[in-house]
């Protein structure tokens, strides 16, 4: 189905192939243009039947249920549900601080693998793939579209996204809600170094909206360890602060910011209902989704 | 503070190698491109006051500890928190002791005197110090005495008890010279005292010019004395103020007055107490009770029956039990036949010689003879000069062979006044002249007189002569150096003295006659004058005699061997003859020696006014307790160490991390299963 031969470095095909087995499935109804494996709020001509509701002219006599009527001496219609496509949104955090990587990795490294594995996997299933690349505002979007075209576009973007510019990834999600017109899974892959309480509202936003959102939270194991030894002056990768401590004075105190912010965010996530996944550079990507295609696929065919 | 090894502090600036270390550090800092600052910079928000606080602990802890490290191979020395006076080994100790019997005080729980206390604290002290030399100055009189171990000073004969008083200031005068004669380097002068007011005779003009003279010494001189100001509790002293023969038709008595003093220790009402006083007398012994109610009580005129056949002269002792100074529980007393008041007029003035030789031939006391010898100006080579205690000169004053003739009366101790002549001539005479004489047609009276000491000086009872009553009309004038006694207006001397070795050479300005001055009108004066100076001649003629110690080394100083000791002296053996309480005989005569009346009565000084003498100088003071163990100087490292190793456990205390809640591992992750 792809047509796309140039390899990209984000992308391990055998890996995409294990993931492949397990369908990438929304956790909300979609609305679709095009039949698809999504759970649709729509009565549509699937096999799976929901429900019985009176006959209207107009109705197509051939959904009419000549056995009900045979029954009950009154028209029937019987309705199906409907199957429709995803509109899968990527929004991959390029600000400066995703340039981080203490073992090599950088976040933004990560951030591809799982954006570009998501987006090929879910183009495989024939749903359509959308990218916005966020740091102090849209650096680049593209809408979801399910052509194979424009996957290796949404490829492209994400090849040459490089970590620059500050976080503004609340103002980013409150206009990202406002612009995706149909119900969409959002896939929002950052470090969400950003107050958690203007994160919360961006969440309860989305949701709103009747987005199913998904995070990636990504960190690196020296941001949460803490591990310096001399005294260190930190630049601050979006800005051109600085800050010059002795890591023995301060990582006590800085374990305790940590934690705290860890513990708002649990809290945040519990109270809308996202579907988030906090990730080290360090962990295995392969493993990060298939626990998360894994998680989802066991929540399949809600509709509302 | 001082330090045994001062030249090790100059490592002093290593104190800063934890600063410097840390400076250092601080320059070694790595960079690092950083991504979660929002953490970094709610962490230095987080208690950053403690933080900051902790560091600087741990810094200045550090800092201590090497403080403490350079301090303590510095071998520093305590000398009490009040003395901290920087310095170092010092080129010579010089140790002035105060020997003086109020030293030999010592508390009741307490075996040792102020003075043997004094000495070991010392010795030890300038043991400690390790001066290249020490020297001991006990009597300003003798030479110093070198000591090749400080330790000696503690078991040194000629630094026992004494019952002379101690005369600081020329000590100090001494140990000035001392200094600058053997060119010493840094002193440190240690001064041993009980502060008492007469050894130290604050008010003496030698004070400013010893200061001055010490401020201006090249080397640095410190002082540094031991006092012991506190009062002694219960101390009683006893004393001899009169002892004299009375001769009855058939007996023969010895009177005695004896006067029991008690200590001021500052009790507003003492409690009365009854002191059995031992008088031994040629091998006998009695006992007379005395209740002291106050300060002082006295026993007057206490006869003792010596027969009829008694020796006209001899010597006692009286004492009183053992209290808290022993050394004020002796008196040795001598006793002889009077001499007879014998003086000599030499007058050319037949009204003024009558005057005169009816002033001296009245005797003061019925008891004793009085003899007054009118002698022509031109019989003075054959006069009784040998007998007489006194002579009145109203007469140009002697030339020839009288000089060598009252020269050699007032040598041996005989006093001499001279009155104006009718016409002065110039002849001088100690180094004075009479000059003209002046008649003043407004009457003229003293306006002032020395009423502390020699002729008009108060009586006993403290009441003053009655000087500022005489009228002068006539004056002749003196020329020459001379101390007024007492002065007319104008500042010429009415009465003065000049200074002698022996004996006394006063002139008095005017003369009795009416037409001069009221002195015999107003005669009480003129007989107070002429009896006090005839009873100052008569000491050089009396058998029996009782000098002050220290005042007597002088008599006895000038020919030691000739005296035989016949009591006493037994505190210190080797000490000059006249320093210690004893009884010497020559020749027929006794001489008693004991402490001066003052050191019974007198005061301790306040600190401040004795620290006032040493202003402008490098003075500390320790007060020690006559038995006290404790050290002056002692090396205090070990404390320094202690203090370093304290500071280092505190640097590790703080430096320890805070007790944190297990956390995993930065590998895994820290998040447990997502949500």
């Amino acid at each position: 189905m792809l047509t796309d031969r140039q390899p990209r470095s984000f992308l391990d095909p055998q890996s995409l192939a294990r993931l492949a087995g397990v369908p990438l499935v929304a956790r909300t109804p979609m609305v679709g243009g095009v039949s698809g494996r999504h759970a649709s709020p729509h009565r549509g001509s699937s096999i799976e039947f929901a429900e019985y509701r009176k006959y209207v002219p107009g109705d197509d006599l051939r959904r009419l249920d000549w056995r009900a009527f045979g029954r009950s001496d009154r028209y029937y219609v019987k309705e199906y549900e409907a199957d429709t496509n995803l509109r899968l949104c990527l929004v991959v955090d390029t600000s400066g601080s995703m340039a981080y990587g203490s073992a090599g990795t950088t976040k933004l490294d990560v951030a591809r693998r799982i954006a570009g594995s998501l987006g090929y996997l879910a183009a495989q299933q024939g749903d359509a793939v959308g990218i916005s690349c966020v740091a102090d505002g849209i650096v680049q979007s593209l809408p979801p579209r399910r052509s194979p075209a424009h996957l290796r576009l949404v490829f492209d973007v994400l090849e040459a996204a490089r970590p620059d510019g500050g976080t503004r990834l609340p103002e980013v999600l409150h206009e990202l809600s406002e612009t995706i017109r149909q119900r969409a899974l959002v896939v929002i892959v950052s470090d969400f170094f950003v107050p958690p309480p203007e994160l919360e509202r961006a969440f309860n936003h989305l949701r709103f909206r009747r987005h199913d959102v998904a995070t990636f939270h990504l960190l690196d194991p020296q941001e949460v360890g803490f591990q310096f030894q001399r005294p260190t002056r930190f630049l601050d990768l979006e800005g051109n602060t600085s800050i010059f401590a002795d890591p023995v004075d301060i990582a006590d105190r800085y374990h305790r910011a940590v934690e705290s912010y860890l513990a708002e965010l649990r809290r945040i996530v519990l109270a809308t209902g996202i579907d988030s996944h906090r990730v080290l550079t360090t962990d295995d990507v392969e493993q990060t989704l298939a626990r998360f295609l894994v998680g989802r696929a066991s929540g399949q065919g809600a509709r509302r | 503070m001082t330090f045994l090894q001062p030249w090790l502090l100059v490592a002093l600036p290593l104190v800063s190698l934890p600063l410097i270390i840390h400076l250092i550090n601080q320059r070694r800092f790595q960079t690092v491109h950083w991504g979660a600052m929002m953490f970094l910079l709610s962490a230095r928000a987080l208690s950053r006051g403690y933080s900051r606080l902790r560091h600087w602990l741990i810094m200045l802890l550090r800092m201590l500890a090497v403080a403490a490290v350079i301090l303590a191979v510095g071998r520093p020395l305590s000398r009490g928190w009040l003395a901290l006076a920087a310095g170092g080994r010092p080129d010579t100790a010089i140790v002035i002791l105060d020997r003086s019997p109020s030293m030999q005080a010592r508390d009741r729980d307490a075996a040792d005197t102020q003075l043997d206390t004094g000495r070991r604290q010392l010795a030890a002290a300038v043991a400690t110090l390790g001066a290249a030399h020490t020297v001991v100055f006990t009597d300003p009189a003798r030479p110093p005495l070198e000591l090749d171990d400080p330790r000696a000073l503690a078991d040194l004969p000629s630094a026992g008890p004494a019952a002379a008083p101690a005369d600081i200031p020329r000590l100090l005068q001494a140990a000035y010279d001392h200094i600058r004669a053997s060119a010493a380097g840094a002193s440190e002068v240690w001064i041993c005292s009980d502060q008492r007011a007469n050894d130290w005779a604050v008010d003496a003009g030698a004070w400013s010019s010893l200061r001055e003279a010490f401020a201006a010494l090249p080397q640095p001189v410190r002082f540094q004395l031991l006092a012991f100001p506190q009062p002694v509790a219960g101390n009683l002293a006893v004393r001899v103020t009169a002892a004299r023969l009375e001769r009855r038709a058939a007996a023969c008595d010895l009177v005695l007055s004896i006067v029991v003093t008690r200590e001021d220790d500052g009790q507003p009402s003492p409690q009365p107490v009854t002191v059995p006083v031992t008088i031994e007398l040629g091998g006998a012994t009695s006992t007379v009770e005395i209740v002291v109610t106050g300060r002082e009580a006295v026993l007057a005129h206490h006869a003792i029956s010596l027969g009829a056949e008694a020796e006209p002269r001899g010597h006692g002792r009286v004492s009183i039990p053992a209290d808290t100074n022993a050394a004020d529980n002796d008196f040795y007393f001598v006793f002889a036949e009077p001499a007879p008041r014998r003086t000599l007029v030499v007058a050319d003035d037949d009204e003024i010689a009558r005057g005169l030789e009816l002033v001296a031939g009245i005797p003061p006391d019925k008891s004793a003879t009085a003899e007054a010898d009118l002698v022509p100006a031109a019989a003075v080579a054959t006069a009784a000069w040998a007998e007489a205690a006194l002579v009145l000169w109203q007469a140009p004053l002697p030339e020839g062979d009288a000089v060598q003739l009252v020269e050699a009366f007032v040598n041996r101790g005989g006093q001499v006044v001279f009155f104006p002549p009718t016409q002065p001539d110039g002849r001088e005479f100690a180094g004075c002249r009479w000059t003209d004489w002046t008649a003043h047609p407004e009457p003229l009276t003293p306006e002032g007189w020395r009423t502390d000491e020699d002729l008009l000086a108060n009586t006993r009872g403290g009441a003053a002569l009655p000087v500022g009553e005489l009228v002068i009309t006539r004056s002749c004038g003196l020329t020459g150096e001379v101390v007024p006694l007492a002065s007319l207006a104008g500042g010429a001397p009415l009465v003065a003295r000049v200074a002698t070795q022996q004996g006394g050479i006063y002139f008095c300005t005017t003369s009795p006659a009416p037409r001069d001055s009221s002195l015999a009108s107003e005669g009480i004066v003129l007989y107070s004058l002429v009896q006090r100076a005839i009873d100052r001649g008569l000491e050089s003629l009396s058998a029996a005699r009782q000098l002050d110690a220290g005042a007597a080394a002088a008599v006895l100083g000038v020919a030691p061997a000739s005296w035989t000791k016949l009591a006493g002296g037994a505190l210190a053996p080797v000490d000059a003859p006249g320093m210690q309480p004893a009884v010497y005989a020559r020749e027929g005569r006794l001489v008693a020696v004991n402490r001066p009346v003052v050191e019974d009565t007198a005061r301790i000084l306040p600190a401040d006014r004795v620290d006032g003498l040493f202003q402008g100088l490098s003075f500390a003071r320790q007060e020690g307790r006559a038995g006290g163990t404790d050290s002056l100087v002692q090396e205090i490292w070990r404390a320094f160490l202690i203090s370093m190793v304290l500071a280092l456990i505190g640097e590790g205390l703080l430096c320890m991390p805070s007790r944190q809640p297990a956390r995993a591992a930065p590998n895994a992750s820290p998040f447990g299963a997502a949500a």
